[in-house]
């Protein structure tokens, strides 16, 4: 599988891996997340653990199982997280740890030489640690977390033998060695392969999407920190100007109980409006969001708080020009006015929209840029060799100005 | 001359690690240049070639005060700081100490980013790597250079003037292919004036130039 990416990722990329693998080869690597499908995680595990495998570590990937209420207190707690007034009560926190600790029946701990642990969800699950180096996967933007929970949450973090934060923004003083790996797309997944135009076409006729008008699109989940609202007030500011159509696509998450309210939130917005249209996909609609995302003339990522925002890394892996929010790790993805543009208001998203719209040669010009800057550095070729690179830094202990030669 | 040692190609990657220091303005970016670590002002200086970077800066603390804090004249001060004139880490830090307390006796009221903005000292792990390319006569240069990837000319085209205080492809064309002329045109390249891919680019022609040269001298 890995030679699939011959020509597409950096060669440097491939030969680190390879090499990586000679040192760590055998080895068990365990990754603990929450959910199997919906966002971006369980998108990238689904990818990596192919490839981890093939290159001779011996990877499995866990879901942490628990009831209603397990994921009402998460998502209180991711909420918190990114800056949202919970609570969170001592009772929520024990069930918290009680559903990690009932999911040892399942998940076995015992032959581990590396755990990259996602997310709140399964942090307490370092209390029960055999072996192996341990490493918490944060994914969210925790720059601006409700203290107390931060606080109970950090003290099973600080157990890690490092953590890995998105941005370095969202890194907190913990007390053990912090990294900063961006996440990244599979360019041969079926989410960013080439499509034909006919399948592109046929995608938007079976949505019922005409395809006399341009498209500008957002792909998320239906979560307020994306603003799908904002999306649509910024598309009816442009619509005056520009004839245009908008497309808010998005999977369910089994993780994200709020979603369904969020969605019906945003049909009610949208009204009978003809030219929005609302598209809630299966998880693994990969092949369908393709082809909306191949199909738009305009991508869209107006969030207002966000983890990394890989949706931005996919259009631009396309060649589309982007608008994103400046939040989380966008800024990192859309170099502003080189790849795209960074914007701060409903009122910004509707002006960068009008300006693609009547400049199409810069419009292109900029998705032309930001694919390379994609290819550099925003593929899962990279995002491995990060993670096989911090375990072997973990375990040979590189430190200095010289570097770490293998 | 070094007979017959073929230039083998490196590459270098690098793991930001964070140090949970930051700046809001000019003052706490001082205190904080004074304090970090050799890896983390080596990380700010040295590696800012290895990003896609802008021509203006020529570090991350030229950048920062240029475009988060907009006080360009610094900026411009801190960009004009040529880290490979420097002996040893802690004249570079002194030398950045020294040009940020000149500005701020001018300017005494520093100003705050805006949230969001802030400067992150990070550190790096480098890991350093061989990638299985070589080249030993001048075609076998050109054709690899074309396509390397831009850590490689990174390793070889900055980095390299801290171990040896010149660029890799120079010393090679010179003392394994004794080609001189070549190696002083590619010396003459101005690091601070290009990105990798503008460094990638000058070289090739440069070779080619050189190449073609050669072709075209009659010999008696």
């Amino acid at each position: 599988m890995i030679r699939e990416y011959t020509g597409i990722s950096p060669k440097g990329d491939l030969v680190l891996l390879q090499r990586l693998s000679d040192k760590l080869g055998g080895k068990v690597f365990l990754h603990v997340n929450s959910t199997k499908a919906g966002g971006g995680v369980a998108e990238i595990l689904h990818r990596m653990m192919p490839i981890l495998n093939e290159l001779g570590i011996q990877t499995r990937w866990e879901v942490i199982e628990g009831d209603g209420q397990f994921f009402d207190i998460t998502k209180k707690i991711h909420n918190a997280l990114q800056g949202n007034r919970e609570i969170i009560t001592k009772k929520m926190w024990q069930h918290h740890f009680e559903v990690n600790k009932k999911n040892l029946e399942t998940i076995q701990l015992d032959d581990v030489d590396a755990a990259l642990i996602h997310d709140p969800q399964p942090v307490p699950l370092i209390d029960f640690k055999k072996s192996g180096r341990w490493i918490w996967r944060c994914h969210i933007d925790v720059s601006n977390p409700m203290k107390e929970v931060c606080d109970h949450l950090f003290r099973y973090c600080g157990k890690y033998d490092a953590a890995i934060f998105s941005v370095a923004r969202f890194a907190k003083a913990m007390g053990i060695d912090e990294f900063i790996i961006p996440p990244s797309i599979d360019p041969i997944s079926e989410k960013n392969i080439e499509l034909s135009d006919t399948e592109i076409h046929n995608t938007l006729e079976s949505f019922g999407i005409p395809i006399d008008r341009p498209i500008v699109l957002q792909v998320s989940r239906f979560d307020r920190f994306k603003d799908p609202t904002g999306v649509i007030k910024a598309f009816r500011i442009a619509r005056k100007y520009n004839d245009c159509i908008l497309i808010l696509a998005g999977s369910p998450a089994t993780d994200d109980p709020e979603g369904e309210l969020v969605l019906n939130e945003v049909r009610e917005y949208a009204s009978d409006d003809p030219d929005i249209h609302i598209l809630l996909l299966p998880a693994f609609s990969d092949r369908q969001i393709n082809a909306l995302q191949r199909a738009a003339t305009v991508v869209v990522q107006k969030s207002l708080k966000e983890g990394f925002g890989l949706t931005v890394a996919e259009a631009m892996w396309k060649g589309k020009p982007v608008i994103g929010g400046a939040v989380g790790g966008i800024p990192l993805q859309i170099v502003h006015g080189v790849t795209g543009f960074l914007v701060h208001s409903v009122e910004g998203v509707a002006f960068r929209v009008r300006q693609f719209l009547n400049n199409p040669e810069m419009a292109r010009r900029m998705g032309e840029k930001g694919k390379d800057h994609i290819r550099q550095n925003f593929l899962i070729t990279r995002q491995i060799r990060d993670y096989l690179s911090v375990w072997y830094t973990l375990e040979s202990g590189g430190k200095g100005t010289s570097g770490l030669r293998i | 001359m070094d007979e017959m040692r073929p230039f083998e190609f490196m590459e270098c990657i690098t793991i930001l690690k964070s140090t949970g220091k930051r700046a809001r303005n000019i003052r706490e970016l001082r205190t904080m240049i004074a304090d970090i670590s050799d890896v983390s002002l080596f990380h700010h200086t040295y590696q800012y070639f290895l990003k896609g970077h802008i021509l203006e800066y020529t570090n991350d603390f030229a950048h920062w005060v240029g475009e988060s804090l907009e006080e360009r004249a610094l900026s411009e001060r801190l960009s004009n700081i040529d880290p490979f004139a420097f002996q040893d880490l802690s004249s570079l830090r002194q030398e950045f100490l020294t040009n940020i307390d000149d500005y701020t006796r001018h300017f005494p009221e520093p100003r705050d980013t805006i949230p969001g903005g802030e400067f992150y000292f990070n550190e790096t792990v480098t890991i350093i790597f061989p990638i299985g390319m070589w080249a030993k006569n001048l075609a076998e240069f050109l054709l690899a250079i074309r396509y390397v990837d831009p850590p490689c000319i990174y390793y070889h085209f900055y980095e390299a003037r801290l171990r040896h205080g010149t660029d890799d492809f120079s010393a090679w064309i010179e003392s394994v292919l004794g080609n001189s002329e070549l190696a002083r045109s590619i010396r003459a390249i101005d690091l601070f004036m290009h990105n990798i891919e503008g460094i990638r680019t000058h070289i090739v022609e440069t070779v080619e130039n050189n190449v073609r040269h050669a072709m075209e001298v009659i010999r008696p």
